[in-house]
Formats: structure tokens, C-alpha cells, sequence
């Protein structure tokens, strides 16, 4: 009973910490269209500043951290993604892979291509118990930290102009535009929310983990990936509930495979959105056919 | 009709020969290097394989895969371990089942069984994958990929796991390598001159109005993506020859990006392009990872050395690419069809369409029984009414005319008769069979052509491509496809501009060759939508002629939606009002224009004052 209590805590935290990746790449999406392979890198830059900084107090470190990750995906959008704006949905794709190549060697050049390690602070290593279970202090935090920004999302997208400008690009761009929504100011906005997403990620890897390395991002974008497919393009809501299933899924194989499957756990957990694809094709609250409207 | 030619397969003997020479000089390079530049060569070539494979499926239907160098990695898997020798094999993986173990094969009975098996996973693969979207198929092939490296990296028992494999034969030379690589542009530029090939370039150019002529979108990218895993597959088992040793990340993301790179920076549409790219970049790379090594730039500056400076050199090529030259180097084209090559002298004369051709592709005889019939049809979109109860019945041979004011449900009507929207309750007859819920592309194929309301052209195929890849959708063979679609165009009055792309052609030419496009199916029933929408007094004078001609030549029902109040009453017989999602009046052109409810609800008084003047 403890054992399962734990490991449902466990899939829980680890399905929040999907969620908010795929947020993060979600929000880019329903704004301009595209999916952003950089957001990964956005991660690992994050998680960089947080190494880099590891002098200063925590949390001065971390706002740092959050800054940087706003920066960055700022200053990507502006160099990069502003003149594909209006390309096809695969060249942007084909063009954020060029940024996230370019930022993960620069991490390379610049620091190195092994991992460092970042210590983090003992709060976070120790555990709380409640009722016989002995929750990692990591775990609240993750939980806590998921909600909030759900929470802080949705206030943003559904009580300020902000958001009300963003969901009518998210809706139809072009209109949009016409009716006076700057779509600039728009998607400079989504972008700097993504990077702070993508930094808070990166700060709780790299509590969880210890470490930060160039390819740290690559998972966790192709995680946001399928959770955003699964959940059906272009819905926040979706996104955290293809998060949440394939956190759950990857923490509880982890439980429960038997010994000698555990290794190919990444790869049931990526096989299984493709049996939810085979059914519902356009995702879970997508409709049920692949094929685009007249 | 002066000048015009006709080449579906654009300066043939060109096109191919380009690629064909540029991988002959690089083997003519290789061959006189030292041992270290001909593995360089050999790789590259190898590299080019891969590069081809992602462009028979990626080029031709505008479609991203993350995961084809996953292919890649199971032909180098399955190659090596039935090539290497047991003594080997026994000592780095012990699971393998004995016959493979014992298997000691030569290098091109390993390389076509690796093709085989890359191939046969790639369809299984496909299955599922291609029937997701255009943006679900680049994620999903990307976890494809993760997957494999998952179980490649950790079957130690069968692959080595992540220490991987060693002492592989060493069996493909530059010689080798550039005669594959040779074979490889042959299958990719005989695949894209394909009927096949054709209907899958349709669906990049517009995937909608591919539906509307009978493609079937799943099936074409289907194809593609398994001939695209035996070429990687191919590429992945000559290069595990070349190197001797192989491991989970030879073929991983590094590689995805440096042949997708390749790929694009070349021109993703054409065989060139791959060619092209993956020789450009193997030579900017090579000369990169001087650099990163620690080169001495112009004698002059030191570099130390850099690990990750090619690769964000690579990236930075990539990205410049996007950004200022999307369609590549070779701008996506064939080699006969580059502007200066063109310019050099005249093609081979065209054949000329026999008149009466058009003739033989229209249905046999005239069906008098039968018809196109919808009966109660309704459907709402969330509570909204759109259509309630509407009967519809179109005769074989006949033409009618569907009018009524906008939001009358005109085209959602069409979209349900020819199958794009399911309605929520009624049916659909196309000759007396039940055809509701079928899907567009099988409707094509029962004798159902439909126009859009936008012209939804295929920009990057020529006219005549555009005509003939109708009914290649139909099974036909190309050739008698090109013939047919000159034919139609010939009746079109198109002729002349056969050979231009479909994207360059004025509004009204586009809606002429959404007629044709149509038309060329062969379809029993035709249903145009506002097909007089843009167009001035005399194009639309135009039509009706044209309309008048289809209806005599090719002997299909008409039905006609139309804003133009003079184009319907000129062609249709009969005409059909509906307004606010029903039948109003269905009537002849007198009766509707003295029908005062139509008057009040649709043509509004001025046009009565007009009729009784």
C-alpha cells in the first residue's frame, strides 16, 4: 500500500514536470504554429545559467536562471523565427532544429561536451513524510510549482487583454491582425513565457539530477513533443494532459516493469503514443481523423 | 497551340544524368586519394544514400521525418552481424540466434537483406504513422528513432549494446559505394516520375484538392516512407561496411541533422538537390572538423581545438538556408528543369493530342438510370443549423443549378456529397448505391468530381501534370494519363500553357484547370462550386461556353453553385434554392425568377425591377 501511495506520488511529479515542458512548447504553438525543437535548448542554456551562477544564492540564481531563459528564447524568436514566420509549418519546424543544433554546441564550445555537476541545495534532497510515506521535498516542490503556473497561465490567458489577444491569434492569426492585435507584441510574449517555463524546468533537472550537459534537452523536447501530439495540437489543456499521462506511464514502468525490461523503458513509453495515434490520429481531445478540414 | 511541349518528365536524359555525373566525379576523386580521403569519399557516398532516402519520402510529399536514419541503423545492424565472423560474433553477442551467428554472408547479400528487413520495419511503422498529420508525423517518427536507439542500446545480448560492434568486414570501397549511390538516384528519380510519385507530390502541393481527384494521402506517404527506409537502410549497411565498427549513436540525432542539413540545403523537391547537398556539405564539413581539429587558418591564425564548432557551423547553414534560400541550392528542380539549362536549346517535340482522345476517357455511353441523390440530408455544427431535410437529385447528363444567399449551405452540401463532411443524418446514392460516409478520395474513384471555391492549384506541378495526376489516381498509367490531360486541356483551351506551372497562371486560368483537374478523373458527376467567383463579364461568358462543351463532350451531370445569377439560368435547366439550410423551390429558371418567395429571400427586389424591365 506504501509502495503504491509512493509510486503514484512519484508518477505524479514526474507527469507535472512533463506537463510543464509540453505548456512551454504548447504555448509557442497555438500562437504561431510552430513547434519549437528549441525548447529544449532553452532548458539547457537554463540549466547552464543556473550552473554558472551556482555562487550566488539559490534563489537569486534562480530568478537569474528565469531571466535567462526569457532571454534566450526572446532572442531566438527575433533572429531566428521572426523571418520564417510565414513559412509552412515543416520549415519552421526544420529551422528550430537549426537553432536548438547551434545553442547546444555553443554550450559545447563554450563549457564542454561532458556533463558538469551543480550541487543543489540539502533541502532539496531530503524528504518529508506524511502518513508513512517519505515524499522527496523535490516532489512538493515540482507539484507546487506545476499548479502555480497553471494557475498563473490560465489567469494570464483568461482575465488579462494579454491573454485575450494571445487566444485570438491562437484562434485565427490573420483576423487577428486585422482587428488590431500586435501580433509582434504577441509573440514576443508566448516566447518569453516559454523560456521562463523552460528555465523552471531546467531548475528542477538539474535539483533532480545534480548535472547539467549540452544534450540535457533533447528528452525532455521530445517528451513536450509527444505530450502536445497526444494531446491534440494547439490545446493547452491537452498538452498537460498528454504531459501528465506520459510522466505517469515512464514513472510507473519504472516501478513496475520487470527487471529485465527496465532498460527499454524509453522506448514503450515512445511507443505508446503511437497506439493512441492509431485510434484517435489528430490526439486525444483532437478529432478522429488525420486529415485536414475542407 | 504553336509551340507547346509536352514533358511530364522534364528533359529526361539531363535530370538524370546531373546527379549521375556529380557522384561520377566524386568516385573519380576518391579513387586516386589516399586510404583516409577515400574513406572520406566512400562515406560521403554513403551519407548521399541516406540523403536520397529522405528525399524519395520527405521531397516529394513536403512531409519531415525525424526517424529515417533509425532504417539506417537497422540495415547497419543486420548487415553487420550477417557478415561478421562467428568467432566474433560469439564474443560480442552471445544472444544471437546460431543461424545468424553462423551466417557469414558476402557484402551484397548482407546489403539487399538489410535493405529487405529496413524496408519491411519501415512499412510496419508506417502504418500507424502515416495515417497521423502532417505535423504528427515528424514527432513521431523523431520517438521511432529514440526508439530504436533505446533497444539498440541496450539488447547487449544481440546489438553489443552501447560499446557496440567491432571488426566488421570492411567491404564497401569508393567504387562500391558510388555505384549504390548511382542505383539509389535511379530508384528515387524513377519513383518521383511515377504515377505514385506524382500523386504523393499532389498531396504536398495541396492535400485537400488531392483528396478531391481520388489520392489517397495515407497510401501514397506510405509507399514513399517504406522505399524511403530501404534506400536508408542501404545507406546504413554500407556504411557499417566502410567503418568496421559501429554503435547506437552512429546513426542518432547528429546524423538526422546532418543529413536532414544535407538534404535541405541541396533542395528537398528534387534528386539533385539531395545530390547536390549531400556532396556540398561532406566537403564544408570535412573542411569544418579541419578547423576543429585545430587547423592552422591561412598560416597565419591558430585555432585551438574546438569540439561542437563544425556542428554549429552545420547549424548556421542550416539555419541560413531556411531563412534566405528555402528551396535550396538547386531551388528544388531537376537539372533539365534549371532555368540556363533550359535556355541551352529546344526540348524534343511534344506529341501532339489525336483529337477525340478526351472522348475515349468519358464514361461509356450515357448512363440514363441512376443519378446523384442525396435524401434528408441534415447536419448542425454545435446546436447551429446548417442543413435540415435537403433533398437533392442530379440526373445523369443533366445540369443544375443550387443558388441561394450566403450561409444557405450550399457548399456544406457539396462537402457532403462529395464526401468531406459526414452528415448527421440522411443519405447519399451515386447511381443507386449507398455512398454516405465515404471518403472523398473513394468517391473520386465511384465517378464524383467537385471544383473548390478557392482554386486550390498544385503550384509546383506543371498544368498538364496537374490534369494527368487525376487520373494516374485512377490507376491509369502515366503515359495514357499525359495523353488524356492534353486532350482535356485541349478542350479547356489550356493547351498553350501546359507547361507552366500551375501556380503561375492567372485566377481564371487557375479555375479552368480546377475544371480539368476534375474533368479528367472521368467522373460520371461533376459538382463546381461559384467556379464564376473572381472572374469579369467576358471569362465568365467564357465558362458557360466551356460548361456548355463539358456537358456535350464529356456527357457528366453538372452541378452548378453559382453567384452569378445569368451563368446558372444561361447552362442549368433546372435550378434548386436554398435558403437557411433548406430547399426553398426547385424549379426552371422562369418559374424561380417569378417566384416571389425566392425573389424576397435571395434575389431581392432590384433584380425583380430589372426582369420586368
Amino acid at each position: 500500500m506504501t509502495e503504491l501511495g509512493q509510486n503514484l506520488i512519484d508518477a505524479l511529479a514526474l507527469g507535472s514536470l512533463y506537463a510543464l515542458i509540453a505548456v512551454g512548447i504548447a504555448l509557442v504553438y497555438t500562437v504561431m504554429g510552430m513547434m519549437n525543437f528549441a525548447h529544449g535548448e532553452f532548458i539547457t542554456l537554463s540549466a547552464y545559467a543556473l550552473y554558472v551562477l551556482a555562487g550566488l544564492p539559490f534563489a537569486a540564481a534562480v530568478a537569474l536562471a528565469l531571466l535567462a531563459g526569457s532571454a534566450i528564447a526572446l532572442a531566438t524568436e527575433r533572429v531566428a523565427f521572426r523571418p520564417v514566420r510565414n513559412a509552412d509549418i515543416s520549415a519552421q519546424l526544420v529551422t528550430s532544429l537549426a537553432v536548438a543544433t547551434i545553442l547546444q554546441n555553443v554550450v559545447v564550445v563554450a563549457v564542454d561536451a561532458r556533463a558538469q555537476s551543480v550541487q543543489a541545495p540539502a533541502a532539496f534532497s531530503e524528504s518529508t513524510s506524511i502518513g508513512g510515506l517519505a515524499v522527496p521535498n523535490l516532489e512538493f516542490v515540482t507539484l507546487g510549482l506545476t499548479v502555480t503556473v497553471l494557475a498563473a497561465l490560465g489567469w494570464l490567458l483568461y482575465r488579462t487583454r494579454t491573454g485575450l489577444a494571445m487566444r485570438a491569434a491562437a484562434e485565427n492569426f490573420e483576423m487577428a491582425r486585422l482587428l488590431g492585435v500586435q501580433a509582434d507584441r504577441v509573440i514576443a510574449v508566448a516566447f518569453a513565457i516559454s523560456g521562463a517555463l523552460a528555465a523552471a524546468v531546467a531548475v528542477l533537472i538539474v535539483m533532480q539530477t545534480g548535472q547539467v550537459s549540452p544534450t540535457m534537452g533533447l528528452t525532455p523536447v521530445l517528451v513536450g513533443f509527444v505530450a502536445v501530439v497526444i494531446g491534440g495540437f494547439g490545446r493547452m489543456f491537452g498538452a498537460v494532459i498528454g504531459g501528465l499521462l506520459l510522466g505517469a506511464l515512464s514513472s510507473l514502468l519504472g516501478a513496475y516493469l520487470p527487471d529485465g525490461l527496465v532498460p527499454f523503458r524509453d522506448a514503450i513509453v515512445f511507443t505508446f503514443p503511437v497506439l493512441i495515434l492509431i485510434f484517435r490520429p489528430r490526439g486525444l481531445l483532437g478529432g478522429a481523423t488525420g486529415e485536414a478540414r475542407v | 497551340m504553336s509551340a507547346a511541349r509536352f514533358r511530364t518528365r522534364p528533359s529526361f536524359v539531363t535530370s538524370l544524368l546531373a546527379p549521375l555525373a556529380l557522384i561520377a566525379i566524386a568516385v573519380l576523386v576518391g579513387v586516386n586519394g589516399t586510404p583516409s580521403f577515400q574513406g572520406t569519399v566512400t562515406l560521403a557516398l554513403c551519407n548521399l544514400i541516406v540523403v536520397l532516402g529522405l528525399q524519395v519520402f520527405i521531397g516529394n510529399s513536403g512531409v519531415y521525418s525525424f526517424g529515417q536514419l533509425g532504417f539506417a541503423t537497422i540495415g547497419a545492424y543486420v548487415a553487420a552481424l550477417l557478415t561478421l565472423p562467428a568467432a566474433f560474433v560469439l564474443l560480442q553477442t552471445p544472444g544471437l540466434p546460431d543461424f545468424i551467428a553462423e551466417a557469414q554472408l558476402g557484402p551484397l547479400s548482407s546489403t539487399l537483406i538489410a535493405a529487405a528487413i529496413s524496408g519491411l520495419v519501415a512499412i510496419v511503422v508506417g502504418l500507424p504513422l502515416m495515417r497521423t498529420s502532417t505535423l504528427a508525423i515528424p514527432i513521431s517518427t523523431f520517438a521511432f528513432l529514440i526508439v530504436v536507439y533505446n533497444v539498440v542500446a541496450n539488447w547487449d545480448r544481440v546489438t553489443g549494446g552501447s560499446s557496440g560492434l567491432v571488426s566488421i568486414p570492411t567491404t564497401t570501397g569508393v567504387e562500391t559505394a558510388g555505384l549504390w549511390a548511382g542505383a539509389a538516384v535511379v530508384l528515387a528519380l524513377a519513383f518521383k516520375w511515377s504515377p505514385s510519385g506524382y500523386r504523393l507530390q499532389a498531396t504536398r502541393e495541396d492535400e485537400v484538392a488531392a483528396r478531391s481527384i481520388g489520392i489517397g494521402v495515407t497510401k501514397e506517404r506510405l509507399i514513399a516512407f517504406g522505399i524511403s527506409g530501404t534506400l536508408c537502410g542501404v545507406g546504413g549497411a554500407l556504411m557499417a561496411h566502410q567503418s568496421g565498427v559501429l554503435n547506437p549513436t552512429t546513426f542518432y540525432f547528429g546524423a538526422t541533422v546532418t543529413t536532414v542539413t544535407m538534404l535541405v540545403v541541396g533542395g528537398a523537391r528534387g534528386v539533385l538537390g539531395a545530390v547536390v547537398g549531400a556532396l556540398a556539405i561532406s566537403v564544408v564539413n570535412e573542411l569544418l572538423r579541419g578547423l576543429e581539429d585545430g587547423a592552422d587558418l591561412f598560416g597565419a591564425i591558430s585555432i585551438g581545438e574546438a569540439p561542437g564548432l563544425a556542428t554549429i557551423g552545420l547549424g548556421l547553414i542550416l539555419l541560413g538556408t531556411m531563412v534566405a534560400m528555402p528551396n535550396g541550392l538547386s531551388g528544388g528542380r531537376e537539372a533539365g528543369e534549371l532555368p540556363w539549362v533550359r535556355r541551352l536549346g529546344p526540348m524534343r517535340p511534344p506529341p501532339l493530342p489525336k483529337s477525340g482522345d478526351a472522348a475515349s476517357r468519358a464514361p461509356s455511353g450515357r448512363v440514363r438510370e441512376g443519378g446523384l441523390d442525396a435524401a434528408g440530408i441534415s447536419l448542425a455544427f454545435s446546436g447551429l443549423r446548417v442543413l435540415e431535410q435537403v433533398d437533392l437529385a442530379l440526373g445523369p447528363g443533366e445540369a443544375l443549378g443550387l443558388i441561394g444567399p450566403n450561409g444557405a449551405g450550399k457548399t456544406t452540401l457539396v462537402n457532403i456529397l462529395s464526401g468531406f463532411q459526414k452528415p448527421d443524418s440522411g443519405a447519399v446514392r451515386l447511381d443507386g448505391v449507398d455512398v454516405t460516409g465515404r471518403s472523398p478520395s473513394r468517391l473520386a474513384h465511384d465517378g464524383l468530381g467537385r471544383t473548390f471555391q478557392a482554386a486550390l492549384p498544385f503550384p509546383d506541378l506543371t498544368v498538364l501534370e496537374s490534369v494527368a495526376v487525376g487520373a494516374m489516381g485512377m490507376g491509369i498509367g502515366r503515359r495514357r494519363a499525359v495523353r488524356d490531360a492534353a486532350a482535356v486541356l485541349g478542350r479547356l483551351g489550356l493547351l498553350e500553357q501546359a507547361e507552366l506551372p500551375a501556380g503561375t497562371l492567372p485566377p481564371g486560368g487557375q479555375r479552368l484547370l480546377g475544371i480539368a483537374r476534375a474533368l479528367a478523373i472521368g467522373p460520371r458527376y461533376l459538382l463546381l462550386d461559384e467556379p464564376a467567383a473572381g472572374l469579369n463579364e467576358g471569362e465568365c461568358e467564357e465558362l458557360v461556353a466551356i460548361l456548355r462543351k463539358v456537358l456535350a463532350d464529356f456527357g457528366c451531370g453538372i452541378l452548378l453553385i453559382e453567384h452569378d445569377m445569368g451563368t446558372v439560368m444561361d447552362l442549368c435547366p433546372k435550378i434548386q434554392v436554398l435558403d437557411d439550410g433548406a430547399t426553398l423551390r426547385i424549379g426552371t429558371p422562369e418559374e424561380i425568377q417569378a417566384d416571389p418567395a425566392v425573389v424576397e429571400s435571395y434575389l431581392g427586389s432590384s433584380f425583380l425591377g430589372v426582369a420586368d424591365a
